[in-house]
């Protein structure tokens, strides 16, 4: 096996100040911790107050933490190691970690600044459903926000005596559970006001969160009534009556009440593509800055340095916000240290005189670890992460990978195809995270494995160069396997989508050559798949003793 | 920053404490790994992988990859088979450690294995009679659990509880028939027998299971039981594991059987969607269940469209069971002088800061403070290590 250490380093500096975009409580929170660990840190908030001040929506019934939150907000405005920005945004972000030029713009001023590491904290947008429900706003017609509000005021709480309260949610989007806490915690708040009937007509509880199943339980008994629908109920005269039939009762259940109060949807921040775009980090599922990926979870973006917090990468309450913020201000911490930083020197290398600067290593590195310098692609140790996506794709072939370079790689295939015995020779290349480990366990488990099964370990599915399943069959294989993470898993987001590229690159080239496709195949496995692995080899051994050996030898 | 003296006690070696002492090593602070059982990686080294075409996001893998970390990472000293004994304040936190009273409830021909191929050793003589009746069987680098484990006194500065959960006993659900009738599997035995096997087959007779119904919130969400919770975990593996199912075999009729389902991964209105055209929801928690000829099982529920009793055939019933406070959290929690909240999990200082504990230097992650899956007590354990951090004066 090749060695995959980096024995040859060098020591570099970096810059160890800190960005964090956005001056929400999250913000303000990784502001706190992060100058807190000794680093100096620029925060940039788009308006002119920061975070606290805005609206005290979701955190009825957490008045005791927030008024830690208030302290918080004013510690960091005298701490001289926090820097705020208001009315500012960020216009562009260039370099890489450990050496980020941040432009920011603040009124007619533009502010460079040079920072090690960005920590992205926007908030996420509520949005009344009223439509989905055919609600007009009307008096009567109330979201939740603006019941947040008014339970929030002492004068307008009295108001409320007396009314009947019906509460829309579930039922208008598939919702989650920081909607339903919101919502409990109104219910809650109403159960303390005089003669107020409360009935909420719900899809699916989102309960999934600690201390929620509590407060139904709480609620209902203090008198609230809970129906679960599975469709809309009637609602007619906006809102004035509500109706639906009960299978079970056999009847139409309907209730007119004084008010009613519709679910918001939570949105991602509009600002989220726009920084998705300057920072060139992924968008994930419903405009989230965060790929449902589990090699990100929790805090990670795809580029190093650049990590994603609370509501910036899915919908999220303070305490799971609270958690991101410490993961990153362990993450900046260990990344950035005192500012001196020994990186290996042969991560991926470039060969100036190869490079021909066609942009392409630029373009598909996941990472965004490469960058311009006088007339050539440079790749930063800090930033690379070693996938050697670049590599495979460069045309010049002007990129090798420290520990997997071509002739490295050419020399495996050739070992691994020689002493055939008559068994087929099946050469799988193996990504190190996934397919390699399973192997591994496969093996270590004693589970069945074809005899002439040989494992070649690439760090990245997105390694595997369309030259190495050539060779493999000119050298002799009988059969190719390229076996890669699960589609979703990749730690480079898209190393195996690579790889499942040129796999079809190969097979019409087999097919051109007169080689039957069948004798390469790709897989996606995890490293948990020992028995999977076992079976999915075994099978390809069939097929191949179907076809014969490789006519090729 | 000098973190050179500094040593940190991690109680457990799940998901959650692998990932604490790892963050820990990450700033050269020495990290001793205690764990009960012979083998690290709690229950969660045991999962399968839950990907159809796709990753389906449930985190197992990570595992793998974190147990890697740890014993590749020579700052952090395991002692397995090892259990707390009492603890000193003098300053530092003076701990007694004592092997373990593990025993493991089913142990073929005397030996366990442990889960993952990065479990060091990966074989553990319990019985020692039954082995020397086959000596030959005894693979290599087999180490009898007597004598592992480790008794003495160690001084540190921090210590974190990472003691897990246990799965709810699905036995306490009389009527449901586990143990009794082999078609009737917790959500647990379905993780290993998709691990194992790669297809799904009743354990009665190997036979590929057709007709499959899960319960949801076994032992959650249950008044009766007083567990007034959500466990979090059990609809999305129940319904990961049951896309697997289907995405095997096209043929197989699946059921699931619910109070509220809660949501699965990032894109969950997407992955709803796409199970309730393969999966019938049924929105009632059967009854009971009755054993039949062949092994089938009859179960009985209301239909939701008239409230009437059905009495339904199924080939395998999945009770998918939640999570559970730990068995020794009562006693850990007197050792240490840690509360306890209502539901018998540990109490953290607050809503916002759950990782910390009211007893200085004593420190909490993952399933030890409450219901929580695989990614949220990894995110869990980085909150304990930067607290505990913070806690060292590190800076
Ligand atoms: C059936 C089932 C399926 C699940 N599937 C998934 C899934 O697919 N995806 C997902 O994200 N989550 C899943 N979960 C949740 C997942 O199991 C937990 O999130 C995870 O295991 C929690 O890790 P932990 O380290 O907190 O606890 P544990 O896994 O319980 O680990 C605790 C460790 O501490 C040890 N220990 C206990 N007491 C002591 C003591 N006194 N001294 C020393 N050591 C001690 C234990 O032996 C154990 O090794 C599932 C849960 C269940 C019940
Ligand atoms: S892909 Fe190759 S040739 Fe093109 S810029 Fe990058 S290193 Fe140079
Ligand atoms: S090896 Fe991967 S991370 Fe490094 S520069 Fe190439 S593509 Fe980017
Ligand atoms: S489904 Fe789970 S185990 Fe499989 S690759 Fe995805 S996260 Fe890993
Ligand atoms: S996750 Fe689903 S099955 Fe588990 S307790 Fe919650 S609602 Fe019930």
């Amino acid at each position: 096996m090749t060695d995959m250490k980096h024995t040859d380093m060098e020591e570099i500096n970096i810059a160890t100040d800190v960005l964090v975009l956005g001056g929400g409580l999250t913000g303000i929170k990784a502001a706190s911790e992060i100058a807190g660990s000794g680093y100096k840190v620029i925060l940039v908030e788009k308006d002119a107050e920061l975070g606290s001040q805005k609206g005290p929506e979701s955190l009825i019934g957490l008045e005791e933490e927030y008024k830690g939150l208030q302290d918080l907000e004013d510690k960091i405005k005298t701490d001289s190691n926090v820097q705020i920005l208001t009315h500012a945004s960020l216009v562009s972000a260039a370099g890489v970690t450990g050496d980020f030029t941040a432009r920011l713009s603040k009124g007619e001023e533009v502010i460079e600044h040079n920072v090690g590491a960005i920590v992205v904290a926007t908030d996420f947008a509520a949005a009344a459903l009223n439509e989905k429900y055919g609600l007009s706003p009307a008096d009567n017609v109330l979201t939740q926000s603006r019941m947040d509000e008014l339970l929030a005021s002492e004068a307008d709480k009295q108001k409320l005596a007396n009314k009947t309260i019906a509460f829309l949610v579930g039922l208008g989007q598939e919702g989650n559970p920081l909607v339903l806490e919101r919502v409990l915690r109104s219910v809650l708040a109403l159960q303390e006001i005089d003669g107020c009937d409360v009935y909420i007509y719900t899809g699916d509880l989102k309960v999934a969160s600690n201390g929620l199943e509590r407060m139904y339980k709480e609620s209902r008994e203090k008198g609230a009534v809970y129906f679960k629908l599975t469709e809309k109920p009637e609602i007619a005269d906006n809102g004035k009556t509500i109706s639906f039939f009960d299978p079970v009762a056999r009847r139409d259940i309907e209730i007119s009440p004084d008010l009613i109060v519709v679910e918001e949807e939570m949105r991602a921040d509009d600002l989220n593509e726009e920084l998705a775009e300057i920072l060139r980090i992924n968008v994930g599922p419903l405009g989230f800055l965060q790929k449902d990926n589990v090699h990100f979870f929790p805090v990670r973006s795809n580029r190093e340095g650049i990590f994603v917090a609370g509501s910036t990468r899915e919908i999220s309450g303070l305490p799971s916000a609270w958690t991101d913020v410490e993961n990153i201000a362990v993450e900046v911490r260990d990344l950035l240290g005192d500012g001196k930083k020994s990186v290996a020197k042969n991560k991926a290398v470039v060969d100036e005189d190869k490079c021909v600067i066609c942009l392409t290593c630029y373009r598909c590195c996941p990472h965004g670890a490469i960058y311009w310098g006088d007339k050539k692609a440079i790749i930063s140790p800090l930033a690379c992460q070693g996938c050697g996506i670049c590599a495979s794709e460069c045309p010049m072939d002007a990129i090798q990978i420290g520990g997997f370079r071509d002739e490295d790689m050419t020399e495996e295939v050739k070992s691994g195809v020689a002493s055939g015995n008559g068994t087929p020779r099946i050469l799988a290349f193996c990504c190190q995270n996934s397919a390699f480990e399973a192997g591994e366990m496969a093996d270590i488990f004693k589970m069945q494995l074809p005899e002439g099964l040989r494992m070649i370990k690439v760090p990245c599915a997105g390694k595997i160069d369309l030259d190495y399943i050539l060779n493999a069959f000119v050298a002799g294989a009988d059969g190719v396997m390229v076996m890669a993470c699960h589609p979703g898993n990749c730690k480079s987001d898209k190393g195996n989508t690579f790889a499942q590229w040129r796999v079809n690159d190969a097979y019409r080239m087999l097919e051109e050559a007169g080689l039957e496709k069948d004798r390469l195949c790709f897989v996606g496995t995890a490293s948990n798949m020992g028995s999977g692995f076992s079976s999915i080899v075994v099978n390809m051994e069939k097929r191949i003793n179907e076809l014969g050996l490789s006519p090729l030898k | 920053m000098s973190t050179k003296n500094k040593k940190v006690m991690v109680v457990g070696g799940g998901i959650a404490g692998l990932t604490a002492a790892w963050e820990l090593s990450r700033f050269n602070i020495n990290v001793e790994l205690i764990e009960k059982t012979p083998f690290l990686g709690g229950y969660a080294i045991r999962y399968c992988c839950k990907a159809t075409d796709e990753c389906r996001q449930c985190g197992a893998c990570t595992v793998e990859a974190m147990l890697k970390n740890v014993v590749d990472e020579p700052k952090i000293k395991v002692h397995l088979a090892t259990e707390v004994e009492k603890i000193n304040n003098n300053g530092r936190i003076s701990v007694n450690l004592k092997k373990s009273s593990y025993q493991p409830d089913l142990a073929t021909e005397g030996i366990v294995r442990g889960y993952s191929k990065n479990n060091t050793p990966l074989h553990v003589i319990v019985d020692k009679k039954k082995c020397e009746e086959n000596p030959d069987a005894i693979p290599e680098g087999a180490v009898e659990l007597d004598a592992m484990g480790f008794s003495g006194k160690l001084d540190v500065d921090a210590v974190i509880l990472a003691s897990g959960f246990q799965p709810f006993d699905a036995e306490q659900k009389g009527t449901y028939g586990y143990k009794k009738f082999p078609n009737v599997v917790t959500g647990m035995d379905l993780e290993r027998i998709i691990r194992e096997n790669v297809t799904v087959v009743r354990p009665s007779d190997g036979k590929t299971a057709q007709k499959i119904a899960f319960i949801q919130c076994v032992g959650s969400r249950d008044e009766r039981l007083g567990n007034l919770w959500c466990s979090q975990v059990c609809c999305p593996y129940a319904l990961r594991m049951a896309e697997i199912i289907k995405h095997k075999n096209a043929d197989a009729e699946i059921s699931v059987f619910y109070m509220d389902i809660q949501n699965v991964g990032k894109d969950y209105a997407g992955f709803y969607e796409k199970c309730k055209m393969d999966f019938r929801f049924v929105r009632n928690i059967p009854v009971d269940v009755f054993p039949m000829e062949n092994d089938s099982l009859s179960m009985r529920y209301m239909n939701e469209e008239d409230g009437l009793c059905i009495n339904e055939e199924f080939d395998l019933v999945v009770l998918s069971v939640g999570i559970m406070p730990g068995p020794d959290n009562s006693n850990l929690s007197d050792i240490f002088d840690v509360g306890l909240n209502e539901d018998g999990f540990f109490a953290g200082v607050d809503k916002l800061n759950s990782s910390s504990t009211l007893k200085d230097g004593v420190f909490l992650a993952g399933t030890v403070a409450g219901p929580k899956n695989i990614a949220a007590s990894m995110a869990h354990a980085g909150q304990a290590a930067s607290e505990v951090i913070k806690h060292l004066g590190v800076s």
